[in-house]
């Protein structure tokens, strides 16, 4: 090799060297591929809706309308039982007969499930306001998210009382330093949230067809009524139930159990429900949720899992001749609403029973693809809401219309049962409106926390024999013992636990 | 190779003043018996010397008959030998690579053993060989004192998990592997019996120059090369053997889960269950015996200009599971070209392409599956247990229905290089490694109905394509010089290194049924297809340099210093710098040890280095928008498109360091048979990263990387080492040991302690604080059963407990069960490592063993933590279980409720086990006999491997490596490792 050959290839080796060293910044400077990152996000109207919708997606997860949330809410009430064969799930049980402790996981479940909900909240409520955008569709979606916070904030603070309030993305130093707040302070954030909605959302009427289920200000409403319930605040509640009712933008559906059928979704009687779609089976799941497999008949038909079992406490509550209790409850040998096929015997379950308000017609099944939405708040829901609170101020006469209006669609053409309520009586009257809220709302998920505001919890599942029921401890559930674990004991537990 | 003595006869030996009397002999190879050609032999504390001839005789004037004879030879253990009288002195030399490896490879380069300031292990091919084995890591096992190898599974084809000095401390503390240059984070592609020597690089003088990958070792496998002037060597080597599970796990039978069953439910459910008898085993419907084979054809050689080394190989393994297989062909071309004085060139080039099949996941459904069902009812269908709750599938359904699932590997990994010597001293060399795979999957699951939860309504045929490139390139230059007492060998260099990755699938439904030649993707109905893909990459630029000073062939002196940039950091946090020094003492060549005959070899080394790891996620700093989050609004019920960030990200991620100290002692005694090495480590890594576990208000759907803890590793690794001939027998012990212990020296500034290792009823298993070791198994400490009711009022309760369940101890005394009586229940992590060999050849039989063994560690048996009436339990709770007053105090009554399932003492068990890892005895055939026939060597062997443990665990073998060193040591339900028996034949023409 000659001289200019050995000084030449080393040199251009340097050279190249050299060469790569000169775009090294570049060369380390590497983005995620084919992600938006938090960085890049929220830019445009567009990205703002899609921010807002991803709040409205967590709904329909497992942990937040899946068997946990049955569980803390159905199950544990007296309206329901476990349900499916003896053996599945025997976590449920624990619930349904107050065995459980702090690490039974349905509490982690909720308790993860709608603090994503606040998390997905908070980061559309902070992001959103920045983006150059038409201001009053900004608005709007700013006041869907706080909607959703603080219907997720209520659903917490009637489980586990006293939390931490978190309102706006935490940062790292933040993850382990919060402590639980009192639940007024909860309470004020939710009623500030929801009074803030108000103002910007329109009425369902004023929506397009195509957004049909996003949050409104019946919705606003209806929730701040049952905040005030909660509360005790019942000249508020009132206010707020009458708006709703006076809005003229509900009605009660002529038939009853249409309203948990496809032809009630986002109906006339809808105030809030989740949108849930079933798709075939290439892209099943995007759209669906777990909640009607889970309560679907187990055995032929194979539907489902067979959770969630209507309790023979509840079944014997009904009035006599009650259409609801029908409506409510599929019994082995009965024909499916749709005439598809008869529910068989299956031996492995006692006492076969299931919801028929999580009974969905014929879709394309697969594991979690619920079709049906999940009804949050009806209009006869807030009816009830209203007599309530009407009878609680002293309106008893008021409140009768309203009761009535319930009992009477109840009855439908059949003037031989559920006469109307003609007591003024005020303790009578709200003993009348607390059997009508059970027989109307049975099986949606609401008892439990009824049962919670009018303090008769501990009496109802004494009654019903659970004698592991601890007066002053059971109201509340744990806080779920891998939160007391992560924060070193700053989670304080509740009482009892 | 035969100059080098002649040219060191000449700087040693002065021609003799006077002559004086004669002393003569022979030089023969120890192991051969062959004459050796060329050996120095010198006179000690005189000026006279020789070398043999060409058939190994010399003839050596010496001054008295009392002096001591040195002889020397390149590749040979050095041996001094006095006269004592005598005037004929035969001598046999024990080949150096047999003792000590003269040459070790290092990071960037080789040093001569002697020279080394680091900790380096080193094993050779013949050790490698003999694990029959798929994985270079598995035949690592028990090998080197401070290297620990637990089987990532026993699935066919499946590495290792390897941890060299100490659980590593990290979240992913799987060291770096270098492969013939090439920088990679596996070496599955490597067919073990390509290897010529795997190199463990321990402390951080050897893994510094490696930098912000050196933190948790590093692994050198160099493959086998021809040798110049070495005659053409054709070898077949070849073996077949078969593999079955090493145990059982006893579970309860039919009767014993009806009768269970019974006294769970309280009434007579099963109204005969003695007449159940044993039921299914159904460990014996997933496992099978399976065989495993390899093929391998080589040939290596070379001329002064051309080496050579062509290999191929194909290997076989079905797995003990059923429904799993893997397959694999590789192919080797190393070749070496000098193309003039100044320049040569070379390449190792490998291609791997594997098939596999992959059993689905049956592992926990195989234990948990009522025994009281047979494979198929009476009417042929799968049986359906779901009685017992969704949880289960029937796992022969599963293996039945879910087996189609395939992948297919091809993988190029090659470096080739070029040296261009400059001037007499300095060496340029320029190395492009890259490293190219493609992998396929193929999984069709067809429609079957089992149960409500073990169903498929739909077909599916899903393809899956990644392909991963990564290429490296580094330029170094090198000075190497001697001078009369000193040798330098300095290294700069600058390399740049880029991985990316791109993957994508589709799918379709439909496919006309049971015809398996229609199963792509065009036979599916097109209106049913869905497709997915992603991408991801990173880059590394870095530069470095060492200086190796040898002053007076005894005083060794190290210093490296590499500087890494990485693209996962944010430009703030993006170099890290890592310095390493060291200093070695070879006192056997010191003029005071002259006299002694002890000491063959005695060296004293201590370094001192800083080392980084940067494994973590690709971007960590980044928050991430998933979009896939619909919602749905209106009549028509429309998939709107949400998207959000889901999982939070750190920003101010940084790089993990670990600064290491080591110490250690190098020996070599009594001519070399016996041999030890001792090192003293102590190691602190800082600022581990970690996917911090944060509390669910938080609302992240993932957990962010944090730097998170400082942690400690000190320990002892011991190296013995006894060889010897006697006769026509030499034979060979040895014996490593390794301590460690591992204390959590600091934690985040926001955390006292970190919880991790879920359980599936709600629980943290472990609990890491200051002052522990890593990961330490937290829980209640079971102080007994609740007998009857008067216990129940006596002592302090977790809740509604009943006669039979639990009573876990008061800890504080305050009269109730809280988390404050929580206790620490034992580490996961081994206290002792230890590894037995023995060996010996006579007569053509060769004999080796392995043994290996860990002590002082706990597991927990997470999967045991199962209610009862869901899954089956394990025989011993059948066995103990409390069935009344009296019966039990330690395992608890039937239940499917209450609080036994609460993380506590009762599933946290014993962890050591010791293990005949391998055991072979083997036959060469007279070369006399077989050189007639043109074969050189003949040798055929019997191979045994994990053929007896000992272990108290009452699950499979208790080797869980854990996602993180949070998590290690927790029994999820693990594929076991098999045991097998093999026979094999090794021929070479």
């Amino acid at each position: 090799m000659n001289r200019l050959a050995r000084s030449f290839i080393p040199s251009l080796l340097l050279l190249s060297t050299l060469a790569v060293l000169s775009c090294q910044k570049d060369f380390l400077d590497r983005k995620p591929l084919g992600q938006l990152t938090y960085e890049n996000f929220f830019q445009n109207a567009e990205q703002a809706i899609q921010a807002t919708n991803a709040v409205y997606n967590q709904f329909r997860s497992w942990d937040c309308v899946g068997l946990p949330y049955l569980g803390c809410t159905d199950i544990i009430s007296d309206d329901a039982d476990k349900g499916s064969t003896p053996n599945d799930a025997p976590y449920m049980l624990e619930l349904d007969s107050f065995t459980f402790d702090a690490t039974n996981i349905a509490f982690a479940s909720v308790w993860r499930g709608y603090f994503r909900v606040v998390a997905r909240a908070n980061i559309a409520i902070s992001e959103i306001p920045n983006i150059d955008m038409d201001a009053a569709l900004r608005a709007r979606l700013v006041g869907e998210c706080k909607f959703l916070r603080a219907y997720a904030y209520l659903l917490l603070v009637q489980w586990f009382g006293d939390l931490p309030l978190i309102t706006r993305p935490l940062t790292g130093d933040e993850y382990y330093a919060q402590e639980r707040q009192p639940k007024a302070v909860i309470y004020d954030q939710i009623e500030r949230d929801l009074l803030e909605a108000l103002e910007v959302l329109p009425e369902k009427s004023q929506y397009a067809a195509a957004d049909l289920g996003r949050a409104t200000k019946g919705a606003a409403r209806g929730l701040l009524t049952k905040l005030y319930m909660v509360k005790k605040d019942f000249a508020k509640a009132e206010q707020y139930a009458l708006e709703v009712i006076n809005s003229g933008q509900y009605s009660l559906l002529p038939r009853y159990s249409d309203n948990f059928l496809p032809v009630g979704e986002n109906g006339a009687e809808s105030v809030f429900e989740i949108g849930c779609v079933a798709l075939p089976a290439p892209i099943a799941g995007p759209g669906a949720s777990p909640y009607n497999m889970i309560q679907g008949v187990r055995g032929v038909p194979n539907l489902g899992w067979g959770f969630n079992r209507p309790s023979d406490n509840l079944v014997a509550s009904y009035e006599p001749g009650d259409p609801r209790r029908e409506a409510t409850v599929i019994y082995v040998g009965e024909v499916l609403p749709d005439g598809s096929t008869i529910v068989q015997d299956n031996p492995e379950i006692i006492n076969e029973r299931y919801n028929q308000k999580a009974w969905v017609p014929a879709h394309p099944g697969l594991q979690d693809n619920g079709p049906g939405n999940i009804r949050i708040l009806r209009y006869a829901d807030i009816l009830l809401l209203a007599a309530e609170a009407l009878n609680e101020n002293g309106k008893a006469s008021q409140a009768l219309q309203y009761l009535n209006q319930v009992r009477k669609r109840a009855r439908g053409t059949n003037n031989f049962i559920l006469p109307d309520v003609t007591t003024t009586d005020q303790a009578q009257l709200r003993e009348r409106i607390y059997r009508e809220r059970r027989a109307e709302l049975a099986m949606e998920q609401h008892r439990w926390f009824d049962l919670l505001r009018w303090g008769r919890a501990a009496s109802v599942m004494q009654a019903l024999g659970k004698q592991f029921f601890v007066p002053g401890k059971h109201e509340l559930l744990p806080i779920p013992q891998s939160e007391i674990d992560l924060t070193e004991g700053r989670m304080r537990q509740n009482p009892g636990y | 190779m035969k100059l080098f003595p002649i040219l060191l006869l000449g700087l040693l030996a002065h021609t003799a003043a006077t002559a004086q009397l004669r002393v003569v002999g022979r030089v023969s190879d120890a192991e051969t018996g062959e004459a050796l050609i060329g050996v120095t032999i010198a006179v000690q504390g005189a000026p006279m010397g020789t070398i043999s001839d060409a058939e190994g005789r010399y003839a050596l004037e010496v001054p008295d008959l009392n002096a001591t004879l040195i002889f020397t030879y390149t590749g040979y253990v050095e041996q001094q030998v006095a006269l004592q009288g005598r005037t004929s002195l035969d001598v046999a030399l024990v080949p150096q690579s047999e003792v000590i490896g003269e040459i070790v490879v290092v990071g960037y380069g080789s040093q001569r053993k002697s020279d080394l300031t680091g900790a380096v292990g080193t094993v050779k091919t013949r050790e490698i060989e003999r694990i029959p084995t798929a994985s270079v890591d598995q035949a690592l096992q028990g090998k080197i004192a401070g290297v620990y190898v637990v089987p990532a599974s026993g699935q066919p084809g499946a590495g290792a998990v390897v941890r060299i000095r100490g659980t590593g401390t990290l979240n992913n503390a799987n060291p770096l592997y270098v492969v013939d240059g090439m920088l990679l984070e596996d070496a599955s592609f490597v067919n073990p019996q390509d290897v010529e020597s795997i190199e463990v690089l321990k402390d951080a003088s050897a893994t510094a120059i490696y930098g912000n990958r050196g933190a948790n070792g590093v692994i050198i496998i160099t493959t086998k090369r021809g040798k110049a002037g070495e005659r053409a060597a054709i070898a077949l080597n070849s073996y077949y053997g078969t593999q079955a599970l090493t145990r059982k796990i006893p579970m309860a039978n039919a009767a014993q889960f009806a009768q269970m069953y019974n006294e769970l439910r309280g009434q007579p459910f099963f109204p005969d269950p003695e007449a159940l008898g044993a039921g299914t085993n159904w460990q014996d419907v997933t496992y099978r015996q399976a065989p495993i084979a390899s093929v391998q054809l080589s040939a290596a050689g070379g001329s002064d200009k051309f080496t050579y080394n062509i290999a191929g190989n194909y290997f076989n393994q079905s797995g003990i599971v059923r429904q799993s297989e893997f397959e694999r062909v590789t192919l080797r071309l190393n070749n070496e070209y000098r193309v003039n004085r100044t320049v040569q060139l070379g390449h190792n080039v490998s291609f791997a392409s594997a098939n596999s099949q992959n059993a689905p996941g049956v592992l926990l459904s195989t234990l948990w599956m009522p025994p009281i069902y047979a494979e198929r009812d009476s009417t042929g269908r799968f049986s359906d247990p779901t009685f017992f709750g969704t949880a289960i599938g029937n796992p022969a359904a599963d293996l039945f229905y879910k087996s189609r699932n395939f992948s297919r590997n091809n993988r190029l990994v090659g470096t080739l290089y070029g040296d261009l010597k400059l001037g007499e001293y300095f060496t340029f060399r320029s190395n492009f490694g890259l490293d190219y795979g493609i992998a396929r999957s193929r999984y069709y699951e067809p429609v079957f109905e089992v149960s409500v939860s073990q169903r498929n309504a739909n077909d599916r045929l899903e393809l899956g394509f990644n392909e991963n490139r990564s290429w490296l390139w580094e330029n170094t230059l090198t000075f190497n010089r001697e001078w009369k007492h000193l040798r330098l060998n300095a290294l700069a260099g600058y390399t740049a290194q880029e991985t990316r990755f791109e993957y994508f699938g589709a799918s379709r439904s439909n496919f006309p049924a049971g015809i398996d030649e229609l199963l792509y993707l065009s036979a599916g109905n097109d209106t049913t297809q869905l497709n997915y893909g992603g991408a991801g990459e990173w880059a590394m630029v870095s530069y470095l340099g060492r200086i190796n000073l040898t002053l007076f062939e005894r005083y060794l002196l190290t210093a490296s210093f590499r500087a890494d940039g990485s693209s996962r950091f944010s430009p703030k946090n993006r170099w890290g710098y890592f310095p390493s020094f060291a200093v070695g003492w070879n006192i056997a060549q010191e003029a005071f040890m002259a006299n002694q005959r002890l000491f063959d070899r005695l060296k004293l080394r201590a370094s001192w280095g800083v080392v980084g790891n940067d494994k973590t996620q690709l971007y960590p700093s980044f928050g991430v928008i998933q979009g896939n989050l619909y919602a749905i609004f209106g009549p028509n019920e429309a998939l709107n498109t949400g998207a959000t960030l889901t999982t939070l990200s750190n920003p101010d991620v940084r790089w993990e360091e670990t600064s290491q100290t080591d110490v250690g002692l190098e020996m070599a005694l009594l001519n070399g048979r016996l041999s030890a090495e001792v090192d003293w480590y102590h190691r602190l890594t800082y600022d581990i990263l970690y996917e911090l576990p944060i509390p669910d208000y938080v609302g992240s759907a993932g957990n962010p990387v944090v730097n998170v803890a400082d942690v400690r590793n000190r320990g002892w690794d011991v190296t013995l080492s006894w060889r010897d001939t006697r006769g026509k027998v030499s034979y060979n012990l040895g014996a490593i040991f390794s301590t460690v212990r591992n204390e959590v020296v600091e934690l985040d500034a926001r955390k006292s302690e970190v919880r991790a290792a879920g359980t599936a009823q709600g629980d943290f298993a472990t609990r890491t604080i200051v002052g522990r070791s890593i990961g330490e198994f937290y829980g209640f400490q079971v102080a007994g059963i609740f007998q009857n009711a008067d216990d129940l009022n006596r002592y302090p309760r977790l809740g509604n407990e009943k006669p039979g369940d639990f009573r876990y101890e008061d800890i504080n005394g305050d009269g109730k069960i809280t988390d404050a009586d929580k206790v620490f229940l034992g580490s996961p992590i081994p206290r002792l490592t230890y590894g037995f060999s023995a060996g010996f050849e006579w007569a053509g039989l060769d004999f080796a063993a392995d043994f290996f063994g860990v002590q002082g560690n706990k597991v927990v048996s997470a999967w045991q933590m199962a209610r009862f009436g869901v899954y089956n339990w394990h025989q011993r709770y059948y066995e103990g279980r409390w069935t009344g007053e009296g019966t039990s105090n330690s395992v608890p009554r039937v239940t499917n409720g209450g609080h036994n399932y609460r993380m506590s003492s009762f599933y946290v068990q014993d962890g050591s086990f010791f293990r005949l890892r391998s055991i072979v005895l083997g036959y060469t055939l007279p070369p006399s006999l077989t050189k007639r026939v043109g074969i050189q060597r003949a040798r055929f062997y019997l191979n045994g491997t994990n053929l007896w443990t000992r272990q108290a665990y009452d699950g499979y073998s208790p080797e869980f490596p854990g996602s993180s060193v949070f998590s290690a040591g927790v029994d999820y339900g693990s594929y076991p490792i098999a045991k097998t028996v093999s026979f094999g034949v090794d021929v070479t023409f």
